[in-house]
Formats: C-alpha cells, structure tokens, sequence
C-alpha cells in the first residue's frame, strides 16, 4: 500500500490538479470582493489583494462543515454518506481518480481561459461543467443528476442552472436600489466627506466577501481531494477532512488570490461601469447580503454572478452613469458557455487519459493542462495587466478588437 | 417545474432579505455620514467670503450611532460565517440575533 505504485501516482496528480484549481479559483475571484474598492481607490491594488488573500486563507479554516459529499449536487459518484460508488472504487479508485482528474482539468483550462479574456467567470460553474463532462464521458448520460425531485433544490438544474439566472437579478435589484437610497440620502453633503466615507463602508464590506469566498470556495476543493483520498484507500473517515488537506487548500486559495486576477478586476471594476465610492460601497452590500442570506437559506448560488450583477446594479442605480453593456453581454456569454465548454474539455480529456490507459493517461492529461496553462499565460504577456495599469481608463475600441475577436471564435 | 417554483421560492425570499439588508444598511450609513456633515454644508457665504462652520455636535452622535449599527450588522456577518461552519447558526428571535445549534 504505501509503495509508489501507478494508482498513488494518480493520487498524487489529482491532488496536484486540485491544489491549482483551487489556485485558479483564488486569482479568478479577487475581483468579486477587490474590484469596486481597487477601481474607486478606498485600497491600493496591492493592499487590496493582500487583504483579500489573508480574509481567504482565514476563511478556509473556518469551513469546517463537512464538504466530502460536494460532487453529490450534480453527479452521481458518490453515495449518500461521501463514500465513492463501489463500481469506481476497483483498481485503487481508477476510474473515479480519472473523473476527478479529467473535471479537474478541464475547469482550470476553461478558468484560466477566461482570465486570459479577462471575463468573470463562475469557478463552481466550470468545476461542477468539467466533472458532469468527465461523468458523462465514464458513465454515460445517467451518472448526471440533471433535474432534482419534488421541491427540494437538486441536480444541474436547481443548483446550478435555476441559482445562476436569478441570482445576477437579484443582485442587480439590490444593488440599484442600494445605490439610489446612498445618493438620494447624500446628494447634500460635501463630496469630500461622501467620498472618504463611503471608502471605509467599502472596505468593511469588501472584507465580508472576501472571508466569505475562502469559507465557500476553499471547501469545495477540500472535498474533492479527500473524495479521491478515500477512493484510493488512503482515507476513510467521511465526516472528517485530513488536516494537511485543510491547510493545503486555505494556502492555495489564499496565494491565488494574493496574485490577483488583474485581467479580471479590470474589466469589473472599470469595464462595467465608472464606478464612484458610494455606488462601490452599494454594490458590495448588495453582494455581501444576497450571498450571505442564499446560504443561510440554503440557495445555492455562484459569488462572480452576484458580484456582476451589483455592479451593473450600481450603475443603473445612478443617475446618468451608463453600464457598457457590450462589456456586460460577453460576460453573459462566458457565464452561459462555461458549464458546457468546461464539460467538453474534460470529456475530451476523460477520453483521451482513458483511451492511453494507466497512470500514463493521467499523465498526458496533466500533461496537455499544464502546456494549456503555460501557452495562456504566455500569450498574457502580449498584453500584460498588473497591479500598475490596472486603473488605466477604459478604452472599448482597444478591448473590442482584443476580446471580441477570440470569443466569438469559440474554444481554442 | 417543480424545481422552477422552489428556485421562485428561494430567489424572493433572498431578494426581500437581500434588500432589506444589501439596500437597507448602505443606506443606515449614508445617513450616518449626511448627519457627520450636518452644519458643514454651506461653508462658503453667497458674496463668496468662506466661513468655517463647525458641524453640528448632536449630528456627530447621531452618526456615530448610526456608524455602530452598521458596525454590528457586520459583525453579525461575521459571526455567521465563523459559527456557521462549527454547526452554529443565527436565528432572529424578534429583531435580536441568537445563536442555535443546528
């Protein structure tokens, strides 16, 4: 058992895989809870993602409810109690290392795609798209639970699809009014003050979303990994995460979102809208709130979409501040393609791994992540955004001819 | 269907508490802050001479009451978060927060 055999080696790959998607969900979700407070100046971009990256790490151990049964919203490899499907578990847990490994893969191409694009994209949306892809690809179209029963919020549909239409509504709702209360209650007071104060609102709310994500986010990884951990034998325990895979998780999620997503900030906090204090401080409440209340409530839904939609709330809340609404729509795009994109990368990928065979086939998944990764990232570098120009005004020609261009050519 | 009548059901319950809160205290705050600047606003006399007037003294009481409701929903927040993974949750009991095990 404890030899280097080809199903540890699996193990070990997709608990790699794990720790950078976990990695990609921290960078690509700075902007949530940073860009209002970096675009209106109440932080500097780097004591913004500093803040944000200690609030995540703190965050994820504060997530202590049980994860283990995280995949059971859309698929079907696991039974009620966390365990993994007798079926999955021969050879040491192959087949459901290989799931894990091929869905893990794919959302982190399809996040880091999207960061190269810099559109906010949901990481629960490609984590849950690139595991019912790998599903699909092992089990067929029966190991997706697509459509829950009764009026119990279940499967594809009412955790993921039903939360991530209403969710950017109700957030725009919230959040336009929240703007229109703030500047209707202020319109009378010296902007120096509306200014400075409302930067103070912005940091504590900002510091709310933040906690928030790395209590959400980290744990969703944390249970992936010890889902693989028990499917291999190496764990046992269903109502418990190892500690190290706690700590692993809570630093990964944190230093992704220390190296912030700047691509990403950019386009949210000076793409959508010009955004002011006081309409920052509306938003992030309005984010802060609706997040906070759907968990209590037990309505799943994704913290980009809410985030998003305040934004562009804060911006018809405000008299004569426009929305660019081209900017808005491609986001839309992203968030609509990023289930089914993320599936089909990882289907592919299941395909591919499997057809190989063995750990070889992990590899060569591994393999065409990382040299996916590498290649974006290097394509970044023709246009570079970091913690210097992130502020730089918006110009939509310049962006059109950039951004348009790859999406509306579908996946590279 | 079904499911589309329980995602009604959970999204207006989200928005009625999302509101209250998400527009409800921004809006405690931005009143807090036109209370801070009560008496600051006419700084400048109409022939154009400036003249320095102090704020108002029961505006900075009012703001800072205002200031610490806020502060406190927020801690709320907070709370909420940290117990919530420790099997804790919030009830309202009335308007004052109590914490139960779940």
């Amino acid at each position: 058992m404890n030899d280097v055999t080809p199903e540890f080696i699996l193990l070990a790959l997709v608990v790699v895989t794990a720790l950078a998607f976990d990695f990609t969900n921290g960078f690509h979700d700075t902007a949530n809870a940073m860009a209002t407070s970096i675009a209106t100046k109440a932080l500097t971009p780097k004591a913004a993602v500093t803040l944000s990256a200690i609030l995540n790490l703190v965050g994820a151990f504060l997530s202590v409810e049980v994860a283990i049964t995280v995949t059971n919203a859309v698929i079907r490899i696991q039974n009620t109690d966390g365990s993994p499907r007798a079926e999955l578990m021969a050879d040491g847990g192959h087949g459901l290392l290989l799931i894990l490994m091929a869905g893990l893969a794919g959302a982190i191409i399809w996040n880091i795609l999207t960061w190269l694009w810099g559109l906010p994209s949901s990481s629960s949306h490609a984590l849950f798209g690139g595991l019912i892809g790998a599903t699909v690809a092992s089990m067929g179209w029966g190991g997706v639970k697509w459509v829950g029963e009764g009026y119990k919020l279940d499967g594809v549909v009412g955790k993921v699809v039903l939360p991530a239409l209403m969710s950017p509504a109700i957030a725009i709702l919230v959040a336009m009014v929240g703007t229109r209360l703030v500047f209707w209650i202020t319109r009378k007071v010296a902007a120096r003050y509306q200014e400075s104060g409302f930067r103070w609102g912005q940091i504590g709310t900002a510091s709310l979303l933040s906690l928030s994500h790395g209590t959400n986010d980290a744990q969703k990884t944390m249970g992936v990994i010890t889902l693989a951990l028990i499917a291999s034998g190496w764990w046992t325990d269903t109502a418990e995460i190892p500690l190290w895979v706690k700590i692993a998780c809570a630093v990964a999620i944190g230093s992704g979102t220390y190296i912030g997503g700047w691509r990403i900030i950019r386009t949210m906090g000076k793409g959508l809208v010009e955004i002011s204090s006081p309409q920052g401080m509306a938003a992030e409440s309005a984010s802060a709130a609706v997040i906070l209340t759907s968990s209590q409530l037990g309505f799943a839904l994704s913290t980009t979409h809410v985030c998003t939609g305040s934004i562009i709330g804060s911006g018809l809340g405000r008299k004569g501040a426009t929305v660019r609404w081209g900017v808005a729509g491609r986001m839309g795009l992203a968030w609509l393609t990023t289930l089914p994109l993320a599936g089909l990368v990882a289907a592919a990928l299941w395909w591919l791994g499997h057809a190989i065979g063995g750990s070889t086939g992990a590899f060569v998944v591994f393999g065409i992540m990382c040299a996916a990764a590498i290649y974006m990232r290097w394509h970044s570098k023709r246009d570079p955004i970091s913690h210097h120009n992130v502020n730089d005004e918006w110009s939509d020609s310049k962006d059109d001819t950039e951004v348009d261009v790859p999406v509306s050519g579908g996946v590279r | 269907m079904e499911q589309f009548l329980a995602a009604l059901d959970g999204s207006w319950r989200v928005l009625a508490i999302g509101m209250l809160l998400g527009a409800g205290l921004p809006a405690v705050f931005a009143l807090g802050l036109r209370a801070l600047s009560w008496g600051t606003g006419h700084d400048v006399a109409p022939d154009g001479t400036v003249a320095v007037v102090r704020p108002h003294p029961l505006g900075r009481v009012v703001a800072y009451l205002m200031f610490t409701f806020v502060v406190l929903a927020v801690l709320v927040g907070i709370t909420y978060i940290a117990l919530h993974g420790l099997g804790w949750t919030i009830t309202f009991n009335g308007a004052v927060p109590v914490l139960t095990h779940k």
